[in-house]
This record gives structure tokens, sequence and C-alpha cells, in this order.
């Protein structure tokens, strides 16, 4: 299956406009062909409630300016309606209110000294092996405090062939001690691991610099789609209790935005 | 506005609550619950209101230390707070009971002044997920008092309303919810006059829309709540506001507004003839300005309103899409003062931007705004009439560029550490911040499943090389009077008494006491600890007392407070205050003097 593929039969009448999303092919917890990913799971149900039938146009994200690439080169093209899972009021696309609300985590192993690793201040991350995402709000953290020496990065968003189990995997082997990465990009790989934890960083000023950790997370059209993404905010609160459903069976931990707009 | 309706048809009902109120606690309390809060502030005997009184003057009447006999004053007694965290609140005197709050776990205190024996003690059952959220140290800036009940707020978001002579729990009310990035820091005001508890959050970092909460003082339930941006009827700006509608989500870009920010964190001041209260909200949502086009009100605002609806009245924008975290929320103070020789009924706010603003609170029409630090450097000016600063743009932040030398850091020219009026020499006597700092946001990146956001900070002291500074401001003319240099940020409150001198603390651990008219120092004490606590002033038994809180902590003093020791010296509050450790060191601990 190349190119456009209906991965289910739309539960819509035939008349309805498809409702394209640009997915990854490859890309698991996130997406893939075989919709196994929380964000196929996620665009059904959306795609249910508007009556319109989901149709994937398969882009990988990742790789350098690859996300610009999806943005500029299918987003705001028309190749594709809808992107699931950006965060909120990332530039140049329209965002929804933002669905649900996660943050980066620490992972180590239970029980072998590493419990009561909380935040970046923690004094045992002096004294063990870090891993981490690179390019992201924790390699900044891990600067700040002069910990990024002799840290291993992994490159989970820079390679189609890798994946974020690598660094659930290090933690398992002991390759690493403790791995900082996005929750959601790994919760559904640490299920299988039951002696790893995954402990939420928290936003910190205490170095001074503004360190955000935790960002809410929303659904994007293409700049000026208002009317979509105002059909898009109606089924989120509509689909609330689904949307849920998926994001635990994924083993992510967030929170619900307040709502109280 | 359902809220409205059902407080107009309970106000009869309360009125009897209230009336119940005093004659359940009048017997233990004694006379003093017969007469309102107010009159009660005006005895300087005692100090019944976080801030002396609704007015945040921090004034005592008190005359026995005096310029002259200062040099002799000594600890009086002392008491370990059982809490090692900063501790920024002050204690309150009321009858013959002291009263106060420590850091995090957040025990509360009733000491008998007859013999120093605790009363009571009480520590709320928390919810430790709150300290991992707290954004700058596990700080508490005291309790509050009205009819028989002190009313203390917890770290993970609980009002707690305490029998004052039993401790025990009269009602409680969840204000935050740490899930949510919110935490209670401040110190609730208490309006028995108006049956009000006043509440407002912390943590304006994670991009929830701050709000304050109008509590019924007999039962905690909640009367209403004013967010800090959205639409009107979620801000309760009435049909009398002075001023321009909508702007709560017409200065956003899209919804933006509903993660605006604005927490509500200081010092809040009333005007029970005016029956207005103030208070200052704090930054926009998010950290990156890139992120949030337009001028975000009403973050960075000073807000008056009405206690029984919370209706606003007016609001005034000090820091237009704020690109600093120039935080608004420093306290409100509320003095019948000359502004350019005109008495005015002023408002006067010493802004973490570094400018004094000074409004006449009836109107919200403001007087004068001038740099209290000289080094203030994001702004030449600041445009009275059109109530806007002339911005400097070599200072101004955008995503990807490092800006350096920006005067104030984000700690600001002066942050929550409250200032003093002394009506004897006309001054305000307030401790500021003297730091500046370089800024790079980093633009909103999403990597392929992974969201990226943030700034890198670095704070360093100011030209001069000193950390801080205690001023005596003139408002009348809106200049420094003089200038008292600290190596560190001065992050204690101050007080201020009728025998002329000033008291406060030191981030090193000095308390100090100055003369208001020329800052000389009159005497100082090593202390257990550095001070980011507000000195009081009371008597008993005929006798002056003067106590404040030890225990360092807060943003300034985080390094210390967290443990942190990393050698990344030039980073941050830590890089800044990277030598407090050679000082002092952590533990909370009430320190009294006096003078024989």
């Amino acid at each position: 299956m190349w190119g456009s593929a209906a991965v289910t039969p739309p539960p819509a009448p035939a008349a309805a406009t498809p409702l394209r999303v640009c997915a990854d092919p490859d890309y698991m917890p996130y997406s893939n062909r075989a919709g196994e990913g929380f964000e196929n799971k996620i665009a059904q149900v959306i795609g249910r409630d508007l009556g319109r039938p989901v149709v994937y146009v398969w882009k990988s994200t990742r790789g350098e300016d690859g996300f610009t690439e999806v943005v500029h080169q299918y987003v705001n093209r028309g190749r594709c309606d809808l992107l699931v899972d950006v965060p909120y009021s990332v530039p140049d696309l329209d965002t929804t209110d933002p669905y649900y609300i996660s943050s980066y985590v620490f992972i180590y192993k239970r029980g072998v000294g590493l419990d009561g690793i909380t935040s970046l201040d923690s004094p045992k991350l002096q004294h063990v092996k870090i891993g981490y995402e690179a390019d992201t709000p924790v390699e900044i953290g891990l600067k700040l405090r002069t910990l990024i020496i002799g840290a291993k990065p992994f490159m989970t968003a820079d390679e189609e062939d890798a994946s974020p189990a690598a660094i659930v995997d290090a933690v398992q082997s002991g390759a690493i001690n403790v791995g900082l990465t996005w929750d959601p990009a790994v919760g559904y790989f640490i299920g299988q691991h039951p002696d790893l934890t995954a402990v939420v960083i928290p936003n910190a000023r205490s170095q001074g610099s503004p360190e955000q950790y935790t960002f809410p997370m929303s659904m994007a059209a293409r700049d000026g789609n208002t009317s979509l993404v105002t059909q898009l905010n109606r089924v989120l609160v509509q689909d609330r209790s689904k949307i849920d459903a998926i994001l635990t069976s994924y083993h992510i931990t967030y929170f619900k935005p307040n709502g109280n707009g | 506005m359902n809220t409205r309706l059902l407080a107009v048809a309970l106000a009869p009902l309360l009125a009897f609550g209230l009336l119940v109120g005093y004659l359940v606690h009048g017997s233990s309390v004694g006379a003093q619950q017969q007469v309102s809060l107010n009159e009660m502030s005006q005895n300087p005997n005692q100090w019944v209101m976080p801030a002396g009184d609704f007015a945040n003057l921090r004034h005592s009447d008190l005359n026995q230390i005096t310029t002259d006999n200062a040099k002799n004053m000594h600890v009086a007694w002392m008491m370990s707070t059982g809490a090692t965290r900063g501790h920024e609140g002050q204690p309150l005197v009321v009858g013959d009971t002291m009263y106060f709050e420590s850091a995090y776990p957040n025990h509360v205190y009733a000491i008998a002044l007859s013999d120093y024996h605790i009363k009571w003690e009480f520590t709320p059952t928390q919810d430790s997920f709150a300290t991992s959220v707290a954004c700058c140290d596990l700080v508490n800036r005291g309790v509050g008092y009205g009819n028989g009940m002190i009313i203390a707020d917890a770290l993970d978001g609980m009002v707690y309303a305490l029998d004052s002579e039993t401790g025990k729990v009269d009602w409680k009310y969840k204000e935050a919810n740490p899930e949510l990035g919110q935490t209670l820091t401040s110190a609730p005001l208490v309006i028995p006059e108006k049956n009000r508890v006043i509440v407002g959050v912390s943590g304006g970092e994670y991009g929830v829309r701050g709000y304050v909460t109008g509590l019924d003082l007999h039962n905690g339930k909640e009367v209403w709540r004013a967010y800090s941006e959205g639409p009107d009827s979620d801000i309760l700006i009435g049909s009398d506001f002075h001023g321009p509608k909508n702007q709560g989500t017409a200065t956003w870009q899209g919804e933006q507004w509903k993660v605006g920010g604005g927490t509500t964190w200081g010092w809040y001041s009333y005007d029970p003839k005016l029956d207005l209260f103030y208070y200052g909200t704090g930054n926009p949502g998010t950290w990156n300005p890139s992120q949030r086009p337009g001028q975000n009100k009403w973050s960075m605002t000073i807000f008056a309103r009405h206690p029984d609806s919370g209706q606003a009245v007016w609001a005034f924008q000090m820091t237009p899409h704020d690109e600093w975290d120039y935080d608004g929320i420093n306290e409100m103070i509320l003095a019948d003062i000359k502004v350019h020789d005109q008495q005015v009924p002023a408002l006067v706010h010493f802004d973490r931007n570094g400018f004094a603003f000074e409004l006449n609170r009836e109107t919200g029409k403001l007087l004068l705004a001038n740099k209290f630090d000289p080094s203030v450097n994001w702004a030449y000016d600041y445009n009275v009439e059109a109530g806007k600063p002339n911005m400097n743009p070599e200072y101004a932040t955008r995503a990807g560029h490092n800006t350096k030398g920006i005067c104030p850091a984000s700690i600001g020219s002066k942050d929550q550490q409250p200032a003093s009026f002394d009506p004897q020499t006309g001054y305000f006597i307030v401790p500021t911040n003297h730091w500046c700092e370089d800024y790079q946001p980093f633009a909103v990146k999403y990597k392929a499943g992974f969201p990226f956001v943030g700034a890198i900070v670095k704070m360093y002291r100011g030209p001069g090389n000193y950390g801080g500074a205690l001023i005596a401001w003139d408002p009348n003319s809106g200049k420094i009077v003089w200038s008292d240099h600290e190596h560190f940020p001065c992050w204690s409150g101050v007080v201020t008494t009728n025998g002329g001198v000033a008291f406060y603390g030191t981030m090193d651990g000095w308390f100090k006491a100055v003369n208001t008219k020329d800052g000389s120092l009159l005497f100082k004490q090593k202390m257990p600890s550095g001070m980011i606590g507000a000195p009081i002033a009371y008597s008993y038994n005929g006798k002056e007392y003067v106590a404040i809180l030890s225990g360092v902590g807060g943003w300034a003093g985080i390094g210390l407070a967290a443990g942190l020791t990393n050698p990344t010296a030039g980073l941050g509050a830590v890089g800044a205050a990277s030598d407090l450790g050679k000082y002092t060191t952590l533990g909370g601990d009430l320190v009294v003097f006096t003078i024989d």
C-alpha cells in the first residue's frame, strides 16, 4: 500500500469528504500503516464523529526538518487536513484546544537505589549513567546542570528506522541507569517491562532559566482552517472518554486540560 | 451570575451566621471580637493581618524602640519552626496569642505570649506531588485571621480554617490543583466585615489560567471566581468597569487566553471605604513571547474588585506582552499621599519590571511611573498619559536570539518581598533586587513526537556589583531618597515604626534596624539563617517586640534550599547567588527582639 489508503470502511454516507490525516507510516507508538498507533486510533474516533472516512497520507515527520516539511509541503499545501498530535500553538498551523497534557519523564528501574529521582536537581543524578532524547528540553536541562557530560544521546526522531523503544531497552539492559524522554513516546514500551517506572520531570525554575517539560498537546489543521478547528474542538469534547481510553491503553501518563475555558 | 443571586438571597442568613460566629468565638478571644478586624488592626499592640492592616502599610505606631536606643536591642525569645525551606511569611499577634505558619510542610502554630507554650499545632496532610511542581522553593507567606479563625493555605492547594483557640479544622476548601501545576503559597486576605476569604493561585508556569476566588468566611464555600483572562463574564468585568471591554480575549491570538497564565500569588490589600480589594496578576501563560502575540491582558495587571461579588471596577496592565517574566504580583500599598503635590487616595506598587506605579486607587488613573532602580533598561521610561512603557528594542527578547544585559533580571527589581510606608517621613521603605540577565528563548519546536520550548537565562549582579538594596522612596517626587546596598537581593519584607526605625533581614543572615530618615544602620544581629520573611511589631505587657521568621530559600535562594551544589556557577539564580552558602544555611526559626 503506497500513498493514500482508506483503513476502515467509512460509517458515514459515501458522499462524505474524506478526512485526510498526515501520519508517519512506521513510527510506533504514534502511527503505522497497520493503524496500530495511538494517533491512528484517535483519528478513527474523530473521523467517525465528523462523519468523514479517514484516509492517510503517509509521510514521515522524522529526519532533519521532517516536521517542517510536513507543515509546509503537506498540511499548508492542502495535501492533508489533519495532524493528530502536535504541541498546542505550534507555529504555522491552527491548533485545537489541547486534549491532553503530558510530560517528559525519567525512566529507571525500581528498587535499585534510583527511587526518589523526582527532578533534574535530584542529587542521585550526579552519579548515574544518563541517556536522553537529543534536541529536546531535557537536553537543555542536562546542559544547565553539566549533567550532559558523559550522557548518551538518543536520536529517535532523526532516523526513520529508529524507535523510541531504544532508550527503554537501554535502561532495561543497564547500558544506562536513567533515561529522559517524552512519556507518550515510551509509555507503550515501558508497559512491557514491569520493573521500570516513568516519573514525571517537573517544570523548573531552579537554575534561573524557565524549563518546561510538560506540554499541552493538540490536533492541528492548515493555518486559517478555523472551521475544521471549530468542529474538532466540539468533537474532542464529545469524544473525551474514548480518547481517554486510547491514551490509557497506550500507557500514556497525562492529565486533562482543566477545561476552565 | 447565579452566585450573585445566591449571595443576595443568602445575605440575611450570612449576617445571622456572622452573629453566631461572634457569639461562639466571642468568649474565647474576649472583647476584641466585638470590633471589626479593621478596627483591631488600628491597635498597635497587635498584628492581626499579614501586612498589619488592610492598606498593607506594614507600619506600627509603636515607639519604644527608637533611633537612639535600637543599638540595645536583644533577642527576647526564639522558636524553631520545624521546617527547613523558605519562610516568606510573618507571624500574627491576636490578643495574647501569636500565630505563624512554616514553609512546607506548612506547620501552623499558636503560641501563648504569656509563657511561650504551644497552645496548638496543625500540620495538614498534603499531596506531596505539590513539592515537585512548586516553581521557586516550597515557601509560605503566612496565615490570616478573622472571626475567631486562622486561615492557612497549604502548598498542595488546600485552604484551612482553624479554630483560633483549638486549632480544630472548621472548614477546608481546595483552591489549587497540583496536578494542573498549581500550588498555594500566598497569604489569604480575610475580610470578616464582608464575610470573605480571598485566595489566589501560584504556578503560572504550566499555562493554566490564573484566577482569584472569593470564599464565604463562615463556611468556606466558593462565592465567586474571577479569571485573569477570557471573556469578560469569566473575568467578572462589571457594567461599571472603567476601561475597554473584551480585552481578555481580544488581546490574544485565537484562544490562547485559555492557557493565559496570570496567576495571583502576591499580597492583597483592601480599602473598606471604597470597598475595593487590590492585587496583581502574574506573567502570561508561556514563557516564550513569540508564542503568544498580543498584549495578553489581563496578565501583569493591577486589579481593583469588590469583595462581595468579585466584580472588577478597574484594571491596569503594567507590562504589555511580557517578554521577561516580570510577574505583576507585588503588593499594592494604599496610602493617602501627595503625588506631584496633589493629595490623592493613592495605590503605590513597586513592580518586578523596575517601575514604581502610583495610581488613584478609586479610578485606576496612573499618576506617576518612575524607575526605582536606575539600572532598569527594558524601557526608556513610562508614558504616564498613555499608560504604556516606552520600550527599548535593544532589550526585547525573541526566539532564537540571546538578548544580553537586560535589567532587571526575571526576579525583578523587586519580587514579592513587601515594602512599608512610613507616615512620619512620608517615605516608602522598599527592599529591592539588583540583578541583570541574558535571556535566550527558543522557538516552539516539534521534532517528530517531541515537543520543545524553553529559554536559557543567565543572571548576575547588576552595575556596581551589588545584589540588592533597601531604598527609601519619596512618592511625591518619584525619586530615591537613600539606598543601602546589599550583597544579595534584599528579599525580606520591611516594617517601619513610630520610633523612626525600619527593620528588615538579609539573605546572608543579618537582621538590621536602620534609621528611616537616612538609612543609617542602628543595630544588626546575625541570625540562624538568611531571611526572606517580613518582620512585624507588637507589644505584650507594655513592651515592644519585633518578630521575624528566619529561614532562607525562595527563588533567589533556591540553590541553597534545594541543595544545588552544581559547579555551573553563572547560570540563573543559582549562579548569581552561588556564594550564599558561605554565609548562611537552611532552617526555619522565629526570632523575637525587644529592648530593656
